[in-house]
This record gives C-alpha cells, structure tokens and sequence, in this order.
C-alpha cells in the first residue's frame, strides 16, 4: 500500500511548536524534533511553523533545504546506504547498488511506497576490507554479492537494528 | 566619539568603529567594486568581488561585511586582489549563459559591466551551464534563474524593504537559487510584483516583461507617480517620446520602493483608447472638433446657463488626480469666472469626514507628522485599513517599523488583514461599532491615570468636557456592544499610552461610516490625550487614494473653503481675494459632489465641469447620477479616455497625462513634489491647466497666467501652506516639521478634545438584506479605475470579480467557491464569483472597489441627508442569491 499520501496527525505538530517558540534561535531544534516526531518535516508544517516564530515561510523552507539531513519528504524506517567508496567500486560496487535499486524498485534517493526503505549511496563507510559493502541503517553489511542482496531484502519484516 | 584609523591604499583614513572597509573607502573616494552590495540593502558579503588585502597579514577580506580596525593596512587593487577578483568574475561567467548578445539586460547587466571593467573577455573555464529556466505566466516579470548569480538582492530587497518575505535561498551550494514557498510560482506567492526586486537585480536573471523598448536608455525623468496618496518617486525611462520602463526613484531618497501599479501600472500613458482629439456631441454621436470650437462650443454653453439661470446653477467638479496647479486654476475659474462655490473634487467622498474632524480638532484639516517618522516609532495603531492594497509604500514602513525596529503594532479591524500577522494585538470590533471601542480606549487611557498631564494642561483646549462626556461610559457595555473583551480593550489601551512614540493610521474603512467624522475625532482624542498629536514619530495620518487628494483640498478644491483653507463666508479672507483676482467671489458655501449630482438630476443644476473624474463608475447609486448627468443641460468633460461619465458628455476634451505635464502632487502627508513633463502631450490632448486657462479665456475672461511659474507664484502668495521653497524636489526633513507647523495652522489656537458618541443603528438591518458588504480598495487597482483598468498589465492580470465570503456562511448557503452568484441591494444588482475568505468573519462579504467595468457603487444608494462627511459609501447591506440562468460551475 502507498502510504506516502497518509494523512498526517497534526495533533503533535502545534505541542512541539509551543514547547520551542519560545526558544532563541528555536528553528532548527524545532524542525530536527518534528523529524524525530514525523520521520521528516511536513511540507505543509512549514507556513504553521513561519506563522508561530514569525518568520517568513521561505524562509524557513531555506533554513531546511539548506541542510541535508533535514527532510521534507517520507523517510522509509530503514536507510540503506551503498558504498560508492573506491575499494567498493573495484570490487563491484556499481553492480551492488543496481541489484539494489532492483531489488527495492527504487533509484537512488528515493523511499519505497511501502515506507519501508530508502536508498542512499555513501562515498566510503571506513570497512574497506569488507568491500564491497553496504549499510542498513547502523549494521555494516560486508562482502556483497547478488544472492546475498536478494537475502538481505527478503528479510523484510525482521528489525535491522545493530544486534 | 572614537575613532579607528587605518591606512587604505597608501593613504591615512579614520572612520567610526561600526563602519565597514567599503563604507570608508566610498567615503574617502576610494572605488571598490562591488556586485551583490547595494545601499539600502544590509550587505551579506555573497559575491566576494568587493574583497580587498590587508597587508599586515596578508588575509583577502570582504570589504562590505569587515568593519574597519586600527592599524589595517588596506589595499583595494593589489595584484593578488585583482588576480582573485578576476577569477571570482571567471567562475560566475563560467556558469552564467553565454547569451548576452540577446539577453534582455544588455548594457544595463552589472555583471557584463564588471567583465568589462576587469578586461575579462573569455572564461577560459569549463563551463557548468546552470538549467532551470523558469516561465511565469504573469504579465510583469519573467524571471531566468540560469542567469542568477545569488547575489540575494531579490531575497533582501523582499526580505527587507518591502517585508513580503516571498523569497529566499532554497538548496545550498551550486544548487542553490532564490525561490519561493514550495517553489510555486511568483503569482501562487506572497509576490505582490512590487518590482523591487526587478530594479535590483543585477543580471538578467530579473526582468521587466512587455516593454517596447529593452535596450539602455539614456533619458530619464524624475517625477511622481500618478496612483494612491503615498507619492512615490519615480523614474520614467524615456525613449522616442514613450515612457518605456517605470523604476523607483534615486536611492539616496529611500529605499526605493514601488507598487506594482507604480512599478507596472503606468502603461496606461500609451492606451490605444486615449483620447486624441476633442469631441463634441451631435445628434447623439460623437464627432472630433478642433480645439477652438470644442472650446468655443463650451464656453458658450457655459455663458448661457450663467445668464439665463445664474452662476449657481452651475459646478466644477475636479479631481484629486490633477495638479495643484491645475486644481488651484480650475476654482480660481469656478469662483471668479463662473461665480460659484458649487466645486468639490473626488477625494470628498471619503476624506470629507476626516477633515472636518481635523479642522474641529486642530484646526488644520490635514495629517500630522511626516512620512519617514515611522522607522522611529515605538507603536502604530492601524484602524480600518488595508494598506497593503490602498497605500502599499505605508503598508511597507509600518512592517518595517515593527519587524526591523520593534515597534508594537495595534490593529483594530473587523476583517483580517494582511498586517494580522505583525500585529501584537488585534482588536475585532463588530462592525460599524469602532466609535465604541475608541472611546473605551480613551476611558481605560484616563481612568488608569495614562494621560499626559503635562501636554494637556499646556497645549490642549477642552478637557473638562471629555472627561464629563465619559464620566459614565460603562467598559462593560462596550465590550458588549463591540464584541471586543475587557481584557483586549485594556490591553490595546496599556499598549498605546505607555508605548512612548505612538502612530495612528487610519483608513477609509473608518471614514466613511455614518459616523466618520466622530471617528476621527475620537481618534485625535486619543492622540491628545497621550500627547502624541504632534509628537514626531507620533501623530494621526489618514491614508488617501488619490495622488493629490490633499493638494486639491488645500487649492480650495472645496465648496466651502478658498485655497488655503479660508472659509469662503470669512469676509477679510475673501477680500484678500477678491482683490488679487479681481472679481466678486461668491459668499455662500456651494454644493458638494453628492449634492450636485442629486441638484443636477433635479435640474437645478445645468452645467457640469468635470476634470478627471469619473462619478458614474465611482459615486454611490451610480444609476441615478447617470441618470442625473444626462440630464443636464451642458456636462463638459476633460479626462484622458472615454470614460462612462465621459460618455454622457455634450464636449470631451482629452486631457494630457501626468507624464505629459509639469506641476505638483501633495501626497498624504503634505509633501508637495514635483511632476516632470517626460514626454510631449499625446496627439491633440492638453495639460488640463492650459484648457482651463483657454476655457476662461474663450469666455472672454482671461485668467492672467501664461506660464505655470506665474500660478506657482501667485499660489504662494496667497497661499501661506505652500509658501516654501518649490524648486528643490522636496524641503529637508529637519525643517519640514517646521514649515509644517509654521504654514498648516492658521487657527493659531491649542487641538480641542472633542466629546463624540456612539449612536446605534437607527435602523434594525433588513432581514431581507443579511450581508453587510465593504467595497474594498484592490491592490491591481485605483480610484474608480479609469486609468488602471487601461493599463493593460494590470487589467489582465486581475481580471475577474470574486465575492469573498466566510466558509461558513458560504457553506450555510452551500455555495461553492466558483459558484456564480447575484448580489442584490435595495438599489441594484451584480453578477458575482464566490470565493471563501479567512480573513472576512461572519456576515461580512466584499467586493473589489475600482473596477470602471464593473461599478460596486450601483450598489450603493446615495445617502439621503447628502451630507459627503457622513457617506457610508464603503458598505451597504445585500442578500446574496444564487444565479439561476445557469448551473454552478465545477
């Protein structure tokens, strides 16, 4: 199911808000929390937000575009970041990263309808003795190969949470 | 006061600690370069062009955001300098298209001028092309981001100057581009295509859409834009007798701030519809006369009605969009031509009630304190105004005032307005029930000992008698009647008497009540009370429509006051007169606008002149003055197009536009500035002062000026208001007040408190008749719209009706938005679009004012006591029904 378009509960938005508007410089702690809260920042949270810090909405819409781990579109619950590192590279990283995207039916960037995964690459993760690898949200995964992708997917519903 | 001292360029220079190394250097005569700094903008030190060398470290500094420090050894053309200037230049143009052979800005493009500047003529780096090239689809600007240098002047300049906030940076780095919320376009935006940020772009990335001329023009014309009372200053570009592009004046004056009618709006100079030739009615039809018998036909007309009916059955009627000049002539011919006082000009309609208030109150029917006061003060208090749309440049300076300089904001108004969102505190009174609340104002203001004993004691007349007046006035009853709570009442009260420098500002929505007048004074007693009435960065303003709304009263534009405000029963001041013009003036005060539409349809008028205004489309019970204008034995009509009142017409005469003539505007604030001729009159038309002075001479009574110096001269003299100095472009600020002060008061007596009441409803509102419904002033639009409906950007870009009405009352009557509708008043009937509004609560819905194709007045019935200081010309009630000839739309 696309849940991409669910509706949002509001309720949260207008308590997080109060509790930081009266802050100095309470922008980007207030934004971080509503991501915390909402997994990213509602597009249409941004006027409500200019509105209570009396800030200009385009403004405030600058303030998150400028940084990149501040999101304002759905996040899926696990990242999955591929290492695009040179030792990855040499040892097929590209063709981890397509096996990916296959596997998800996603590019990169992207979240997958179901909010379960988004894909990210990574310029190098340090385990270049593991290459190629990849990285699903804390958990290093180590010397990749196609039938290991497919498993690695398959395991939808178990929690990738470093054990 | 301390001082740094450095060295820049060899050479030993002091300046104050706060000043940047570009501040300095400018002031020593020293040139820096510089792309992204622009004066009146805060300098944010993006484009690094301006960057310099201290020797003492070596270290390449921005010059525009580095304050100077002692002992800095500055160089602004070392070699390492200029080498990284030149590559800062290279790397913009190395991602800055390569079109300048087409591009629009042409030689007016900075940074083509700051390549050439530097000898750079190729890159000579890989290219990285920027993409995203956006299209709008409105008429104004076109913006083209691949040309974008982010500089951040369009972000500041919307940021800062005009306070809309529409733009700013979205992305970072290389991606990085000014946009708006969502990155809709301009037209979905807070964008209210002011063209601030057109003027200050420095590329192309910015631009003007739909001139006829783009490239760099040498002529410019300092004038005064033609629109709404702010008076702004303007710079017409002119090319083969056309004025090709419109642009904020000079920026040492200001900031440099326009509208998007004064930036967009004056295309209407070259309408294809302007008259051409004058025109007298035969059989019905129109035919182009020459000048000398259109005039001759006129002044015939003129002399018979004056000896066969005698002088009173004939009025002028002038306009507050002419000259003061012009104004001053056309009473002058009026009074001792005609012989008649029946002369009033357009801004009576809703400035009447406020002046009479003024000339009661402090003696002088006018505002008190000058524009730029307001960056100083500490609170303003807005009542029944949307200066957003009926006075944008004070809209600007109010939310300048309170988001750069923390000045409290105050705001009683039914309807949300687009100040809603600065205000500290707004009070929303029931409708019509402002008087009430005022005066709780001034009850909480004495009973909570805030006044300034002081200044009452010394400088006002009248105490005693408002202090009995509201002896008895119960908080209690107001809070019910207005609907605003005791807590909000005393809050607002608290704010506005211990806030120091107080503001007023007040608009038409307070005028033209039935009780306008009382308004205003309850207002000036506030102002007394506090001791804000002359007070700098205190004081009341009303905000008028009209260019010269105040300039054609002070010209005795008025049926009851000579030019300078000398009642005309005031025998010494009618002499001093007489004498001058040698004539016998009339004793008796004359008809007001209202009044002379009602007598003409009666037939007690016989011959109308009308300048520049356009009563059909304007004038509340607009069928009726149609009605009462053809009827009149002779209507003579000067204006620049063929408007619905100049239809009714025996004689048109075609009129020159402000562009096209000399002379002076007052704005809302007494300012009298400058208009210049740009441009040579259109075809046959005239500068309205010269048909004047032709008409009068046709009637073989010549006025004796040839020249309008010899107007301006004899205006001074007789005119102690405008006895300063006219040839500089505007008197200092400092000693502005002074004249003002000195000129503006020849009651020469202390402000008088003046006791008002509230009176409810006579009448319980018709149950047939449950809408209560403003005609509101549109920001696309101008007076009855003669001019701004013909300017073809302006017209095209707001070309539809909408009823804005409250969801929920659209909902009780299950109207959609988009579903047509008919509102219907006891006098009339239109056509209409639903729309649902937030800003509007219950049983209120509005109209856009100023549409000459679709005339909100017919709704409006003429009051009957005909008194214009008491015309509720701004709301009247309606039912609304929904349109049975054809479905809703989906």
């Amino acid at each position: 199911m696309n849940q991409k378009n669910r509706e949002i509960d509001w309720s949260r938005l207008n308590e997080i808000i109060a509790e930081h508007c009266q802050e100095r410089w309470s922008l980007i702690p207030l934004v971080q929390e509503i991501q915390n809260e909402y997994g990213y920042i509602p597009p249409d949270a941004i006027p409500i937000i200019a509105d209570k810090l009396k800030l200009f909405p385009s403004a405030v819409q600058g303030v998150i575009s400028f940084y990149a781990q501040l999101y304002t579109e759905p996040r899926g619950r696990n990242t999955v970041r591929v290492c695009r590192g040179t030792a990855c590279h040499v040892r097929g990283g590209k063709t981890i990263l397509k096996l990916v995207k296959k596997e998800l039916g996603i590019d990169e960037g992207e979240t997958t309808d179901d909010l379960e995964y988004t894909l990210e690459t990574v310029a190098c993760i340090g385990v270049c003795a593991l290459a190629p690898s990849l990285v699903i949200n804390q958990q290093v995964y180590g010397r990749m190969n196609p039938k290991k992708v497919g498993q690695l997917f398959k395991r939808k519903d178990e929690n990738h949470e470093p054990a | 006061m301390q001082t740094v001292t450095l060295t820049i360029n060899q050479q030993e220079v002091s300046g104050h600690p706060e000043m940047t190394i570009l501040e300095l250097a400018r002031e020593s005569g020293i040139i820096i370069p510089t792309l992204c700094h622009h004066a009146s903008l805060n300098p944010i030190g993006a484009c690094r062009i301006c960057l310099v060398e201290n020797e003492v470290n070596g270290a390449l500094l921005a010059s525009c955001v580095t304050p100077i420090a002692s002992g800095m050894i500055i160089n602004t053309e070392s070699s390492r300098v200029l080498e990284h200037r030149k590559m800062i230049l290279k790397l913009m143009l190395a991602s800055h298209p390569d079109s300048c052979l087409v591009c629009d800005k042409g030689n007016r493009c900075q940074l083509r001028q700051m390549a050439a500047e530097l000898g750079i003529g190729s890159s000579e780096l890989d290219r990285i092309p920027q993409t995203a090239v956006t299209e709008e689809v409105n008429p104004f600007l076109i913006r083209d981001m691949s040309k974008c240098i982010l500089c951040a002047r369009c972000i500041r300049a919307c940021q800062e100057l005009v306070i809309e906030g529409a733009l700013d940076y979205y992305g970072r780095g290389f991606k990085a581009k000014p946009a708006t919320l969502f990155k809709s376009p301009l037209e979905n935006s807070e964008c209210t295509f002011c063209g601030t940020c057109v003027a200050l772009c420095p590329t192309g990335a910015l631009m003007e859409k739909e001139e006829f001329y783009r490239g760099t023009i040498g002529t410019v014309v300092e004038s005064t834009c033609p629109y709404c009372g702010c008076g702004c200053s303007i710079s017409l570009e002119v090319k083969e007798n056309r004025v090709a592009r419109v642009k904020p004046a000079a920026e040492d004056t200001g900031p440099g701030t326009l509208c998007v009618k004064g930036s967009y709006g004056c295309d209407f100079i070259h309408s294809p519809d302007r008259l051409t030739r004058p025109l007298v009615k035969e059989n019905g039809s129109f035919k182009e006369v020459s000048w000398d018998e259109a005039l001759a036909v006129t002044a015939d007309a003129f002399s018979r009605i004056k000896d066969k009916h005698g002088s009173d059955s004939l009025a002028v009627f002038g306009s507050a969009n002419c000259t003061n000049e012009e104004n001053y002539l056309l009473q002058r011919f009026a009074r001792g031509v005609l012989g008649t006082n029946n002369i009033d000009n357009g801004s009576s309609l809703y400035y009447a009630a406020a002046r009479q208030a003024f000339y009661d109150s402090v003696g002088f029917p006018g505002i008190t304190y000058t524009l730029n006061d307001l960056t100083g003060t500490d609170l303003i208090l807005v009542v029944g105004a949307e200066p957003a749309a009926s006075a944008p440049l004070i809209n600007y300076e109010i939310k300048r005032a309170v988001k750069l300089h923390g000045a409290k904001l105050i705001l009683i108004d039914p309807r949300k307005t687009k100040l809603t969102l600065f205000a500290d505190c707004w009070l929303r009174p029931e409708v019509d029930t402002d008087l009430m609340l005022l005066n709780s104002l001034a009850k909480v203001i004495i009973d909570e000992n805030l006044v300034d004993r002081e200044f009452i004691a010394r400088k006002t007349e009248n105490y005693q008698e408002l202090l009995d007046s509201l002896a008895t006035f119960s908080l209690e009853t107001a809070a019910e009647v207005t609907g605003v709570s005791l807590e909000q009442i005393r809050l607002a009260a608290g704010l506005y008497a211990t806030a120091g420098k107080a503001a007023i500002i007040f608009g038409t929505g307070i005028m033209q009540q039935l009780q306008g007048t009382e308004n205003v004074k309850a207002l000036l007693n506030l102002a007394l009370l506090t001791g804000n009435i002359w007070r700098k960065g205190g004081g009341l303003r009303a905000l008028l429509r009209e260019c010269n709304a105040q300039g054609a009263c002070d010209m005795g534009m008025l049926p009851d006051f000579l030019p300078g405000y000398y009642p005309v029963e005031d025998l010494p001041a009618r002499k001093k007169f007489e004498t001058h013009w040698q004539a016998n003036l009339p004793s008796k005060p004359g008809l007001n606008a209202l009044e002379m539409m009602q007598m003409a349809g009666e037939g007690k008028i016989k011959g109308l002149l009308i300048t520049g205004e356009n009563p059909v489309a304007g004038f509340p019970g607009s069928a009726l003055v149609e009605e009462a204008l053809a009827s009149l034995d002779f209507l003579v009509v000067q204006d620049l197009f063929l408007t619905e009142t100049a239809r009714l017409a025996q004689v048109v005469l075609p009129a020159a536009s402000f562009a096209e003539k000399e002379g002076t505007f007052t704005n809302l604030e007494g300012r009298v500035q400058k208009i210049r001729k740009a441009i040579e009159p259109l075809a046959e038309s005239r500068p309205d002062w010269k048909i004047i002075l032709q008409l009068a001479a046709a009637m073989n009574q010549p006025l004796p000026f040839n020249s309008l110096e010899q107007v301006q001269k004899e205006l001074e003299e007789l005119v102690p208001l405008y006895k300063y100095d006219w040839e500089e472009k505007s008197p200092k600020e400092e000693d502005y007040w002074e004249t003002m002060a000195e000129h503006r008061l020849p009651l020469k007596r202390f402000p008088r408190f003046s006791p008002v009441e509230y009176l409810p409803p006579l009448k319980a509102p018709d149950t047939q008749y449950p809408f209560i419904l403003l005609a509101e002033s549109a920001l696309f639009h101008s007076g009855s719209g003669s001019r701004s409906s013909k300017s073809g950007r302006l017209s095209r870009f707001s070309a539809s009706y909408f009823l804005q009405m409250n969801k929920i009352d659209a909902d009780m009557m299950k109207l959609q938005p988009g579903d047509r509708v008919k509102i219907v008043s006891p006098v009339g009937e239109l056509p209409a679009v639903v729309e649902h509004s937030e800003s509007l609560p219950r049983g209120l819905v509005s109209l856009p004012r100023s549409r000459s194709d679709y005339p909100v007045a017919l709704l409006f019935s003429s009051p009957p006591e005909t008194s214009a200081s008491s015309s509720a010309l701004q709301r009247c009630y309606v039912r609304i029904e929904r349109s049975c000839s054809d479905e809703p739309e989906k």
